[in-house]
């Protein structure tokens, strides 16, 4: 057998590929940004790889696919699935042809930002199966068996990992997949499938639904898919999903290391939440005094085995959320798990942490910061000054922030934004706080690709509406934050390949009929200012493009814009440069201020706001 | 099988840690010791906190390292070390290279930071086995985490799970061009 050292969301690629799929698309999110990521630039014979424009475009082109009975893949964050989701209900509702895999990650534990939702409740809502792989391993197995169960269903399969397995690196055994003869797309006129125009075409399409998760259930019982060892009667079950299942044995070992008897247990460690492993929960229950449910955020399959140990007529206690054993929120890791184990043994497990906590308090904060040169900071920087210049005081303007790199912008130093809520939501809540009744300018604050992603619709709202906004569009010609993806508006020599297209951003704000459009230069702080400052007070909309490369990717290309020196003649030590900019690039050794030439870029930001004049950048 | 072996490890973006990691990995590849690589990185594209949680040795294991699980705890960072200490075994080995990466306020005197004594204190009262290393002692023109990697094969047992011959392999393949820098950070680890 071929061994690979893959991570979670590589395997994911890498089975899909040996699935036969014909098309991956997605948009990035960490943490599953590494499908696409690690395959973008291959060109694999007769396989689309695609950075779509968002999760919503995405998961229509995928649907499609498979509607003319190719296999495809979609793949997004958590926070993507809630953009796709309302083409997901409708299309689960009319199933699929060729296999058709929705890869979703969950952040349990939060790495990445953004709400600790739990993706399997979208599964649950639209009756469709979710596989839940708890390894590299089963990431890489999970995806040929979802292709497989979604064809044989004749519907859509979820599949849903987790930070801690999508990021995981491992070297595991390649296994073998039967190879998918290729297959010509077919055209299927059906609309009592594929379209939803009458209340009978609607209520037979919710029966196929329903059946299609039966027969999901049959396949995953028939496969042998729950992994069910049964105990002794009248000993503990532990039931666990997903990335939990990979702490069971370890746990065990730390209870029974700390002297309790483990032996008779039974364990059941389910693939899936959905749909629910009633044969196994049986025997399960037939067998079990009580239970542990291990499973991290919601408790899916718990209820599940709630549910059924009540038509069992059975009455087992059940260690897990619903009695608060367990948590909601956060992930776990073993010995989380062995806690919960010991609790239903009759024991306890004590972790002194009072040592570590003391010495945790020791540490520095470390606020999440804004790269030396990176374009963002003129932006905030530039806004605060304007805010200040136009007469206002900080807290009565009104910044929306957005999604990405542009809401470091809430951070320290320049705690210039104060919202962020979801891609392109910037510019619609700016247009809300208006008809609020607020008088102050309203600004809104988004990247290009958050823009083009859904950026779109309430710009063009604001400029039908004619509702008073300045909307900034923070252009710095690349997918950020997520690690360096590529969008509509990216340059052309950066695309994926000669056939692909740039479409500047500016170009649509043009087209979606704003009047007042100004292009900035975000390292000319002082013009900056000036055009924002404009921008401000005059009526209507108006858009800001503010437009630099991200330092990172301009950096890895050994740009630099100038050289940057203190002159320490002229230095005084006042820190204002450090304190206004935040900059890493920005020095103070206990005796004087230098420049890190390592990081600084040359953007020249700190030479606006030295008001000895101090700090010199000469072209290079 | 190899015996299961866990190593915990921080630092700043930027600083090279998550490389450390990738070597380890490599070497236990080409050695067949099974190994989970789990690194987080955060949201900061730059100088925010990074770690890596490395479990070798086990064939399916869960990839987060549980309190007081880990055998070996690398820190490129002083500061950032002390947030490893919760992860770290009574008596396993606290390998701090004392690189002092400063918040903004730190610089600016608006908040404090730990002195090496403070850390050295925190570990002892944890119970574990601090080894420091001064980042004075790097030759000039060293790669510091090619050199801790190295210091760290010297100091803990890390050694006994992936050969220093096997790390050393790992770096030569992964840089063919920077192979004489980083051997040399190498050597001057393994006696650091």
């Amino acid at each position: 057998m071929v061994k690979k050292n893959l991570s979670g969301n590589e395997a994911v690629a890498q089975a899909a590929i040996a699935s036969g799929v014909k098309l991956i698309s997605g948009y990035p999110g960490t943490p599953s940004s590494e499908v696409i990521g690690s395959i973008w630039k291959k060109e694999i014979p007769g396989v689309t790889v695609e950075w779509s424009t968002n999760e919503k475009v995405a998961f229509e082109e995928a649907g499609a696919c498979s509607w003319a009975g190719q296999r495809a893949l979609v793949t997004m964050k958590m926070s993507g699935l809630n953009v796709a989701y309302d083409s997901m209900i409708s299309m689960v509702y009319s199933g699929g042809v060729g296999g058709f895999v929705i890869y979703v990650c969950d952040d349990p534990g939060v790495a990445a930002g953004m709400p600790e939702q739990d993706v399997r409740g979208f599964a649950t809502m639209s009756d469709i199966p979710v596989l839940e792989p708890s390894s590299v391993a089963e990431s890489y197995s999970m995806t040929a068996y979802a292709f497989e169960l979604s064809e044989a269903i004749g519907g859509p399969v979820m599949l849903r990992s987790v930070t801690n397995v999508s990021q995981s690196h491992a070297i595991i055994d390649i296994p073998e997949i039967p190879a998918i003869a290729p297959r010509e797309p077919k055209l299927i006129r059906n609309t009592l499938k594929y379209t939803k125009a009458g209340a009978k075409i609607c209520m037979d399409q919710h029966q196929e639904l329903l059946d299609r998760l039966d027969a999901a259930e049959a396949k995953l019982h028939a496969d042998g898919m729950h992994q069910l060892h049964l105990g002794e009667k009248g000993k503990l079950g532990i039931v666990s999903v997903g990335a939990a299942s990979a702490f069971v044995d370890e746990a065990l070992n730390i209870v029974k290391e700390a002297g309790m008897n483990v032996d008779g247990i039974s364990t059941l460690k389910v693939a899936c939440s959905n749909p629910v492993a009633h044969a196994e929960f049986k025997e399960m229950l037939d067998t079990c005094c009580c239970f542990v449910v291990l499973e991290e955020n919601e408790g899916y399959v718990e209820k599940s085995l709630y549910l059924d140990a009540y038509k069992a007529d059975k009455h087992p206690h059940i260690y897990g959320k619903e009695d608060h054993t367990l948590s909601r929120i956060g992930s776990f890791n073993a010995m989380t798990c062995a806690a919960a184990i010991a609790k239903a043994l009759g024991g306890e497990l004590k972790v002194d942490t009072k040592q570590v906590a003391e010495a945790e308090a020791l540490c520095s904060a470390r606020p999440i910061g804004v790269c030396a040169g990176c374009p963002h900071r003129g932006v905030y920087m530039a806004l605060n000054e304007a805010v200040k210049r136009l007469g206002y005081k900080k807290d009565d303007v009104m910044i929306t922030g957005d999604i990405g790199c542009t809401i470091l912008g809430m951070s320290p130093p320049f705690h210039t934004l104060w919202t962020e809520v979801a891609m392109g939501a910037s510019v619609a809540m700016a247009q809300g706080f208006v008809h609020a009744g607020v008088k102050t300018p309203v600004f809104s604050t988004m990247g290009d690709s958050t823009f083009m992603h859904a950026g779109m619709p309430p710009l063009l709202n604001a400029v039908q509406q004619n509702t008073p906004i300045t909307a900034i569009i923070m252009d710095n010609g690349w997918t950020a934050m997520t690690g360096m993806q590529v969008n509509a508006n990216t340059a052309k020599e950066f695309q994926q390949n000669e056939t692909k297209n740039r479409v500047d951003v500016v170009e649509i704000v043009k087209g979606l009929g704003v009047k007042q459009l100004f292009v900035a230069d975000p390292y000319d702080l002082e013009g900056l200012t000036k055009t924002l400052m404009e921008a401000a007070q005059l009526p209507g909309v108006k858009v800001v493009v503010t437009r630099r490369e991200c330092a990172i990717q301009a950096g890895r290309r050994k740009i630099k814009y100038g050289k940057v020196h203190v002159d320490q003649d002229k230095c005084v030590n006042c820190k204002i440069c450090i304190n206004k900019t935040g900059c890493p690039a920005l020095v103070y050794d206990g005796n004087k201020v230098f420049i890190d030439n390592g990081q600084c870029n040359g953007c020249g930001i700190c030479t606006f706001v030295c008001p000895k004049k101090a700090i010199i950048k000469e072209e290079c | 099988m190899a015996k299961n072996f866990d190593i915990y490890m921080v630092g700043v973006g930027g600083q090279g840690i998550l490389t450390i990691a990738d070597m380890i990995m490599r070497a236990s590849e080409a050695l067949d010791v099974p190994c989970n690589y789990f690194p987080t990185k955060g949201m900061a594209q730059r100088g925010g906190f990074v770690k890596a949680q490395l479990k070798l040795g086990q064939e399916t294991v869960g990839p987060d390292i549980r309190p007081f699980g880990a055998d070996l705890v690398i820190a490129m960072e002083l500061c950032e070390s002390l947030k490893a200490l919760r992860y770290l075994k009574k008596g396993g080995k606290f390998i701090v290279f004392g690189h002092k990466w400063m918040p903004t306020d730190v610089m600016l005197g608006k908040a404090a930071y730990p002195s090496v004594d403070e850390v050295k204190d925190a570990a002892a009262k944890a119970g574990v086995e601090m080894v420091y290393i001064d980042p004075a002692t790097l030759p000039e023109g060293a790669a510091d985490n090619i050199f801790l990697l190295a210091a760290c094969l010297k100091h803990s047992s890390l050694g006994d799970i992936v050969s220093a011959d096997a790390i050393k392999n790992a770096i030569v393949t992964r840089w063919p061009k920077g192979a004489e820098r980083n051997i040399m950070s190498f050597e001057a680890g393994l006696k650091a």
